[in-house]
Formats: C-alpha cells, sequence, structure tokens
C-alpha cells in the first residue's frame, strides 16, 4: 500500500544521480535509509499523511552505480545535504534510520540552522560492542530486523543489491564508539527523538541512553513489542510519537490523550 | 527449602454472609476488620519467630475471603511491624495497575524496608478483570508489557518514553530506585507459557499455585526449558509453589478436616457470568489449554501429619523444583482462627525444621 502514493524522483548532487520517493504535504520530512537500502514502510504512508515526506536512496545503495567515491560519513551527510539543496528544501525534519542515522547526525552537524528537528529509528552511530549487522538470507536477515515479519508489506531487499553496497557501509559505519562524533555531539542543541525497539537484535536499546546523556536536547523512547525495524514492526505506534515530537518538539512530554468516555 | 507463609488476613463475619462474588460491602462490618488486621499483626509476629523465611501477601477484590485488595499497603504495614521476615508481594495485578506506579511503589517499600522485598508479577484470577472493568481478552497482552515496563522502570538511568500497545507514557525516570539492585528478586507468576518464557527471558523466578505437584511441574519443566533456551540456568530459589496444607497431628484427623471443607469457593461470580468468563477468558499450562478457575475450591496438595507432610515436601521438590513454598495453612473456605493457630504451631515445631534441607 505504501508504494503507490510515492512518486519517484531524481536530484544530482555531488556527481551523484540520487533516486528518491516522495509523497505528502505539510512540513518536509528528510528520510535517510539503513544499510539495506530504502524500502518504503506504511510508516511512510502515515507519515505522509502529515508532512511531505522524501525518502532518499543515497549513492551506492539500491539500484544505483556501486559507490566507491565517498570516503567518510561526513562526505556522505554533505551529499545528502546538497541533495535536500537540490529539492529547494531550506528547512527541513531529518529521521535517519539505523546506518542512517549516523548520517544524519553529521548533516545535522553540518547544516544545524536548517534542520528543525531530528528522529532517529534505532542509529547505528552508538553500537555494543561487536554488534553485527543483519546477514545471511532474506529470511535470516528478516529474523534479525523484525519482531512482527508478517507486518512487513515491502518485497524484501534483493540480496545482490545489498551486498553491493556493504563494502560503503563498512566504510562508513566507523567503531562502534566514535570519539569524533561523540564530541560533537554534546554541541547539538536540535530537538532530537532516539527510538529503540524493545526487542532490538542488532543494535541493544541501552544504547539509546547514551545518546541522551550526551545531547543536550535528546529525548528517548522505547517503542514495546518492535525489534530493530521499528517503523515496520509498529508502523502506527512509531508514527504517533514521531509525528507529535516533530509538531511540538520536548514539549511532545504533555498529554492530549483525551478520557472522557461520554460527555 | 525456603518457606512461605500466605497471609490472607482472616475476616471473621459477625454475620453469616452471602456467598456471591462481589460481596455486597454493606455487610462489612468495620470492627470485625479492624480486629483481623490487629490479629494479622499478632499471628505474623508468632510466623516470624517460628522462623518462616517470607510472608507472603496477594491481591484480591471485593470480597472478605483475602482481605487484602491493596497489597502494596499490606506489604508497607507488615514491613513496618516486622523485624526479619521477608515481605513477598505476591504481587500487584499487573494488567489493571499503572505499572509505572508499581515500579515507583516497590522501589520505594523495598528501600523503606531495608532490601526486605520480593516481588511477584501477575495477571490475576478470572473474576479479577472484572474488579476495574479490565477486558479479559486483553488481561495477558497488558500483563506482559505492563511487566516489560515494570522492569524497565526500575533498570534504565535515563528519563524514557514507552510507546506501547496498551500503555504510553512520554517521560518516565522513577525516584526512588529500589535498594536491591537491580530490583528486588522477582517472581513471574502463573503457569501459562506466557509467564514462563516472560520469566526465562528476563531472568525472573517463576510462581506456581494451586495445581498437583505433575501439573505445575509441567509448567516449572517448561520453564527450565525456556531458561536452557535463553541461556542460563535457575536455581530453586528461582521456584515458587504456593498450596494449601492442612496439617494435623494424625494423617486421619487430616482427612477429616479435608471431608468438612466445601467444595465451592466461598465467593463465586454468578452463573451468567461464570458461564460466560469460561468462553471469554484464555488460560493454559505451559501452552496447553486449561479451564479458567472460576468456581470450585482450590485442591490442597498438602495434607496429613507431619511426617507425612514432608515427605509431601520432599516430592515436591522432585517433581516442582521448588526451592521455596508458599503455604495458605488456614483450612480453605474456613474462616476460624483456632484450626490455623494449631496448624501453625505444628507446621513451625514438626515440619519446618526438617525440612530445611530439603
Amino acid at each position: 500500500m505504501a508504494e503507490t502514493a510515492f512518486r519517484e524522483g531524481y536530484v544530482d548532487a555531488d556527481g551523484f544521480t540520487i533516486r528518491y520517493m516522495q509523497a505528502g504535504e505539510g512540513a518536509p520530512l528528510v528520510h535517510l535509509h539503513g544499510a539495506g537500502g530504502l524500502r518504503l514502510s506504511p510508516a511512510h504512508e502515515l507519515l505522509a499523511r502529515r508532512y511531505r515526506v522524501v525518502a532518499f536512496e543515497m549513492p551506492g545503495f539500491g539500484n544505483s552505480p556501486v559507490n566507491t567515491r565517498t570516503e567518510t560519513m561526513p562526505e556522505l551527510a554533505s551529499t545528502m545535504a546538497r541533495a535536500v539543496d537540490k529539492l529547494g528544501l531550506d528547512t527541513f525534519n531529518l529521521m535517519g534510520t539505523s546506518f542512517g542515522g549516523k548520517t544524519s547526525l553529521w548533516l545535522a552537524l553540518q547544516q544545524t540552522s536548517r534542520v528543525q528537528a531530528l528522529v532517529l529509528e534505532a542509529p547505528a552511530a552508538i553500537r555494543q560492542e561487536g554488534a553485527a549487522p543483519p546477514a545471511g538470507t532474506p529470511d535470516e536477515i528478516a529474523r534479525r530486523l523484525y519482531a512482527h515479519p508478517e507486518r512487513v508489506s515491502a518485497p524484501p531487499i534483493d540480496p545482490a543489491l545489498r551486498a553491493k553496497a556493504q563494502p560503503l557501509v563498512q566504510r562508513l559505519l566507523g567503531p562502534h564508539r566514535d570519539p569524533d562524533l561523540e564530541s560533537r555531539l554534546q554541541d547539538l542543541s536540535t530537538p532530537t527523538l532516539v527510538l529503540f525497539g524493545t526487542l532490538d537484535g542488532v543494535i541493544e536499546p541501552r544504547m539509546g541512553r547514551i545518546y541522551k546523556d550526551l545531547m543536550p536536547n535528546c529525548h528517548l523512547v522505547f517503542v514495546y513489542d518492535a525489534a530493530h525495524a521499528i517503523s515496520t514492526d509498529r508502523p502506527e505506534a512509531f508514527t504517533e510519537v514521531v509525528s507529535d515530537f516533530l509538531e511540538r518538539h520536548e514539549a511532545f512530554v504533555i498529554s492530549r490523550a483525551e478520557t472522557v468516555i461520554h460527555p | 527449602m525456603k518457606v512461605s507463609f500466605f497471609e490472607t488476613v482472616r475476616y471473621q463475619a459477625p454475620k453469616p454472609l452471602p456467598s456471591e462474588w462481589p460481596v455486597p460491602s454493606g455487610i462489612y462490618n468495620p470492627d470485625a476488620g479492624a480486629r483481623a488486621y490487629r490479629g494479622m499483626i499478632e499471628r505474623l509476629e508468632f510466623v516470624e519467630a517460628l522462623g518462616f523465611d517470607w510472608v507472603s501477601v496477594s491481591e484480591h477484590h471485593y470480597s472478605p475471603r483475602i482481605l487484602t485488595p491493596s497489597p502494596i499497603v499490606s506489604a508497607a504495614f507488615l514491613a513496618a511491624h516486622l523485624k526479619k521476615i521477608k515481605v513477598a508481594l505476591l504481587g500487584p495485578i499487573v494488567p489493571q495497575s499503572n505499572p509505572v506506579r508499581v515500579a515507583e511503589e516497590i522501589a520505594m517499600l523495598d528501600t523503606m524496608a531495608q532490601g526486605r522485598l520480593v516481588v511477584g508479577l501477575l495477571r490475576g484470577t478470572s473474576n479479577e478483570s472484572l474488579t476495574y472493568d479490565l477486558n479479559p481478552t486483553e488481561s495477558r497482552e497488558r500483563t506482559d508489557e505492563g511487566m516489560e515496563l515494570i522492569l524497565k522502570a526500575w533498570t534504565e538511568p535515563q528519563p524514557f518514553g514507552w510507546q506501547g500497545r496498551h500503555y504510553r507514557y512520554r517521560t518516565i525516570s522513577i525516584w526512588p530506585r529500589p535498594l536491591q539492585q537491580p530490583h528486588p528478586p522477582t517472581y513471574a507468576l502463573g503457569v501459562s507459557r506466557e509467564a514462563c518464557e516472560f520469566a526465562a527471558r528476563h531472568h525472573l523466578g517463576c510462581g506456581v499455585s494451586y495445581g498437583s505437584f505433575e501439573g505445575v511441574g509441567r509448567a516449572t519443566k517448561y520453564y527450565r526449558e525456556q531458561c536452557a533456551r535463553y541461556g542460563w540456568q535457575p536455581s530453586s530459589d528461582d521456584i515458587i509453589y504456593r498450596a494449601n496444607m492442612l496439617l494435623a497431628d494424625t494423617d486421619e484427623e487430616a482427612q477429616d478436616m479435608l471431608r468438612k471443607l466445601p467444595g465451592q469457593a466461598p465467593f463465586s461470580m454468578r452463573p451468567g457470568v461464570r458461564d460466560a468468563m469460561m468462553t471469554i477468558d484464555s488460560r493454559n499450562i505451559a501452552g496447553e489449554a486449561r479451564s479458567p478457575i472460576v468456581s470450585g475450591a482450590l485442591p490442597t496438595t498438602f495434607i496429613g501429619s507431619p511426617d507425612t507432610v514432608v515427605e509431601q515436601v520432599r516430592r515436591c521438590r522432585d517433581v516442582v523444583g521448588a526451592g521455596v513454598i508458599d503455604v495458605s495453612l488456614h483450612p480453605p473456605g474456613s474462616n476460624e482462627l483456632e484450626p490455623l493457630m494449631r496448624s501453625l504451631e505444628l507446621f513451625g515445631k514438626k515440619v519446618l525444621p526438617r525440612i530445611r534441607d530439603i
């Protein structure tokens, strides 16, 4: 269902032709995907009801040519910032998933005044020692990513395309703790929402607290009964808290839930 | 073997009571209630002197059968009056609680009681879902989620939000945290597949109750298998078995007491409610479907003279694997105090010293 509402587009940035999927109207929400590549989820569709969602496919992922040029994560972030420029977006919200969470942190550091709020879905910028990315057959990968594989609607990412991007992922992901990034995060005051699924088997949910330790304006939310791919496992729950945070930033802690049963 | 005394507060009604649950609260006698709670403390001072390891309390509503609708209040009162004995809060009915509040109150009480708290978390018996209008079909899911949230609230050092199925909080950061770190000894109570798996996954103990040794033994076996799957091995202290005990000087006397017991639960739901509950409330032992307990007396699995009961405790250890027995020593369905005190004394003198090494 998610695919239909989204329209495909391309922008050129830093010599790469970058594909994106776009839907919805409202404040822009730029999404940077995880190490497997771009795969639309029901959460994209739900978010597109309130936001102009632009989900990029970063150079080297999907059907784009092998990316041997980008050497570092800050470099990839800077390329993606140029891609956002090409869409004419001055200020925007930024959401990064896993690998793309680290890209998003660098992008926010580079473009502090443009990123209004940052959402990090199971970000891979800080990992437990020895954390292993999902690998193997599509089934094996699905078992690592999802608590509810039955909720996955999009077809699995082609193993060949996933494999093709892995050298890039390995080159850019960096160590499990990255002192350079972490020291910079202490000055990043962008409103930030970090989400971890309680069943994340790729990056331990306890990594979430380190972002809060480091970042001055960070909020941590656990999504119950979700694994690494939170937005696929629990799209409604994910969208509700993300939308609320994007709208109200830190005031999202004030409940608007109504409990009147009958007037 | 560790031994726990299940305290139910013996309310002695001045007048006969109707047998239907909920029991009209207008019949409640405040003086009889005050006597019951005073008697509880006197009894438990004796229990403590006899050398019991724990006293346990539970959550039940709308009848005088077990007069502890708020087990945390009972536990706090007991912890303040008693000196050494551990207080086992077995436990808050999680699906009808605010899990954050449960986490806070337990942390607070564990600290005030200088770390003398033991905790059990559970779904609750079928009738309890009527107490606060809980949909029985949601109670399992609410229990699992609530228990997970309680554990998270105890252990997560940074303020966090919880985006659950049944619970949503934007910010949680409890003060105080428990004195016992990371949290008091905690048991998932129940014989279901879900309770056993939850306990295994979170490295908790498992508490089973009232079934035959073989019946609850199926659950504890399943629990141990699940623990192995999660890469750890529980000790016998990780398994509690709660049961009725009818103890007398001779086997004949004990059997005579059993014959005099009513075959029905003291307060039962109306037939239409009971029958509907039978179809709505799904229950299992280690994955095998069982009927919800909506009427009928709970079985008595320890019965006889001290010699006989010592052998039964030994068998319980072998079959159930329990390292803690939580015993209800008053004749089920009776609210008389005298037989309870007689059993208690007999247990303390003739049974307790002989089951320590089991």
